[in-house]
């Protein structure tokens, strides 16, 4: 009873309609927004037309999921739902009955074990977390985890409440939309499977990302210490990185692709930087996957993932690092090797 | 190896006639259950909130980290500065979403870490509050919150056999989510918190959880006699009634005499299991079977035998 659980297939949904970040800032008169983009590397995102939601956007990329899948729906053994926002029917939040219960039956997957959890940005990594546990006693054999996030809507708030380049709600400009979902299953114990490491919540600060539904308007607000909540991901996540390469007798540099948890093109590199600095080696790729699609929310880490299998720039063998930052403070690592996916995704080498 | 019931808290709003707010409630159920258990904050490996109506409808960071903050600065009296561990915490905390069920969810999770040796210890807590007062409609839970803390057990027994049967025709028998709108006597449009409970809800949730009680008994191969209590959910009002009609088990089946006003939500079974706890009904079962049903519709179902 010693399993390990792989990547069987991965599914995203961004919405049709863009909007773009010279579009989105040209309604903030501040001086020098408009090198907005620039800085943060996004230059449109995904967002909601009318008939999409959390919900929709969850279901699509389930589908999409199974569509490049072995397994059909009624294979899956558990659903975990991951998503902050659990917006159905435009912008009704719906607290029961749980995501999970619905996707379950709107899939036909009639037999699995669900549940909706929640942990901001981390989320999607969070339902890895619990699943691994499950596959490694046995009790699964395949496990969808999915994640809509509708939080577009955060634009109508900050738009109104920006006044300066160090407004709370700026990082508000910076999300998207997107549906993700993703099959894990289980492989035999000799073979290569998911590494989980140094999943914590370092919860003295928690105060420096929050986020909440507006009380007396649709839809939800987020309010960020942008400066703070990057110096402190990046000093708590040093010593959770050092730890899982440790752990696993790897070097920072044996990894070929790093996915930090998408947030802008200048956090990411300046995080990249420092953690090179600290552990005396760089990884192959320092993943940046905003420009198209802004940040996901709890989608961004397989959001990047199918971006880059959809351009083949994965291999077999290719060792990849899965960073989570996320409101709570949460840091977590997830580490392993690209398997033969990569050909489901169209890559022929 | 097996996971047992460390110990038990429950916990009111501060003021009788206040709301309070999920996460103070929580947190305090949480502080009295480590105080009572002599086991310090940061030995905790994993904290799960399956709390569903939040404290301003917070979307992050989840609740759970916001009790984590909470109950991190509090030391247990029984642990002196000598023997508490290094503060610094390894303890990793999320939301759980699965209505009634979410509790026995949580154990499960926590359960799973605990035998394959990740933990040592965690903490499900589970809380309810009006998310804004006065801005809901049809809002007919008492606000509560219970702690529970699970820990490893050299003996065998404690939980085992989870299940979970969903009824998902039934899904559109209880729905509740915000939307935005007018409310009677309030002036302008609001986010308001709407329950919507079909009048048939609660003789299928009894139907319901009589019908997964006696697939769970096939299942395990348990029988009706040899169960020596059942923890269920004490929501809706006369599920437990209904339930004590539908099986002729009675008295075993825990129905809690001390509500407030309204119903017990969440933190129903809780607050069950610290009745049967305090009046040692509790430690003189052997066999006990802890059961929630609520929306979905879902029934979820575990064993426990009891590690004195």
């Amino acid at each position: 009873m010693n399993y390990k659980c792989q990547i069987e297939s991965i599914g995203v949904k961004i919405p049709e309609k863009k909007l773009t970040t010279r579009e989105l800032t040209a309604k903030i008169k501040i001086p020098g927004i408009d090198k907005f983009g620039l800085l943060t590397g996004i230059q449109e995102r995904g967002i909601c037309s009318a008939g999409e939601d959390s919900f929709s956007l969850a279901y699509d990329a389930a589908m999409d999921c199974l569509s490049h899948s072995k397994y059909l729906a009624d294979e899956l053994d558990m659903i975990i739902n991951c998503s902050i926002t659990r917006y159905k029917n435009g912008l009704s939040h719906l607290y029961e009955p749980a995501f999970s219960i619905l996707l379950k039956s709107a899939i036909g997957a009639e037999k699995a074990i669900t549940f909706d959890i929640s942990n901001a940005c981390a989320g999607m990594l969070t339902g890895v977390y619990i699943a691994e546990n499950f596959f490694r006693r046995g009790t699964i054999k395949t496990c969808m985890i999915v994640s809509g996030e509708y939080i577009s809507n955060m634009y109508n708030h900050a738009l109104k409440n920006i006044r300066t380049h160090l407004s709370s709600e700026i990082s508000s400009l910076t999300v998207g939309d997107c549906g993700a979902a993703v099959i894990l299953e289980r492989v035999d114990g000799n073979e290569d499977g998911l590494i989980l490491s140094g999943f914590t919540t370092f919860s003295r600060y928690n105060d420096l990302c929050t986020g909440r539904q507006n009380k007396n308007s649709q839809g939800g607000f987020m309010k960020t210490k942008a400066i703070k909540i990057h110096k402190v991901s990046i000093n708590k996540s040093m010593t959770s990185v050092k730890k899982a390469l440790d752990e696993n007798g790897l070097s920072f540099e044996e990894i070929d692709y790093l996915i930090p948890h998408q947030t802008s093109r200048s956090s990411i590199i300046a995080g990249a930087v420092k953690l090179s600095d600290h552990l005396g080696k760089k990884p192959g790729h320092v993943v940046i996957n905003l420009k198209d699609t802004g940040n996901t929310a709890s989608t961004t880490h397989f959001l990047a993932l199918y971006q880059y299998l959809a351009k083949n720039k994965f291999h077999v063998g290719d060792r990849i690092m899965l960073l989570c930052f996320a409101s709570g403070l949460i840091i977590g690592v997830v580490i392993f090797r690209m398997n033969e996916i990569v050909y489901r995704y169209g890559n022929k080498n | 190896m097996g996971t047992k019931i460390n110990m038990v808290s429950v916990s009111w709003p501060f003021f009788p006639f206040s709301r309070g707010s999920s996460i103070s409630m929580s947190s305090r159920a949480a502080k009295k259950c480590l105080g009572n258990a002599g086991i310090d904050p940061s030995e905790i490996g994993l904290l799960i909130n399956t709390g569903i109506y939040r404290y301003r409808n917070t979307g992050e960071p989840s609740i759970a980290s916001l009790v984590q903050k909470k109950i991190m600065g509090y030391q247990p009296a029984m642990i002196t500065r000598t023997n508490m561990p290094a503060r610094d915490t390894n303890t990793f905390s999320f939301d759980l979403n699965k209505g009634a069920c979410g509790w026995i969810a949580g154990i499960q999770i926590i359960d799973g870490f605990i035998q394959t040796g990740d933990i040592r210890h965690g903490i499900v807590v589970t809380g309810d509050s009006e998310p804004f007062r006065g801005f809901s409609e049809n809002y007919l839970f008492d606000s509560a919150a219970a702690a529970i803390i699970l820990s490893v057990s050299e003996t065998t027994g404690g939980f085992s056999d989870f299940r979970t049967y969903s009824y998902p025709d039934l899904a559109d028998e209880f729905i509740s989510s915000t939307r935005f709108g007018h409310l009677d006597g309030k002036w302008g449009k609001r986010n308001i918190l709407k329950v919507e409970q079909k009048t048939t809800y609660l003789e299928k949730c009894i139907g319901c959880a009589a019908e997964s009680l006696k697939k769970y008994l096939d299942e395990t191969g348990l029988t009706i006699k040899e169960i020596d209590l059942i923890i269920p959910s004490q929501s809706p009002g006369g599920l437990v009634s209904g339930l004590r009609e539908r099986t002729g088990l009675g008295n075993k089946i825990v129905e809690i005499t001390n509500t407030r006003n309204r119903e017990l939500h969440t933190a129903g079974p809780a607050f069950a299991l610290k009745q049967a706890w305090d009046d040692a009904s509790f430690r003189a079962s052997k066999n006990i079977l802890f059961l929630t049903a609520g929306s979905g519709m879902s029934v979820s179902i575990v064993y426990y035998k009891n590690i004195s």
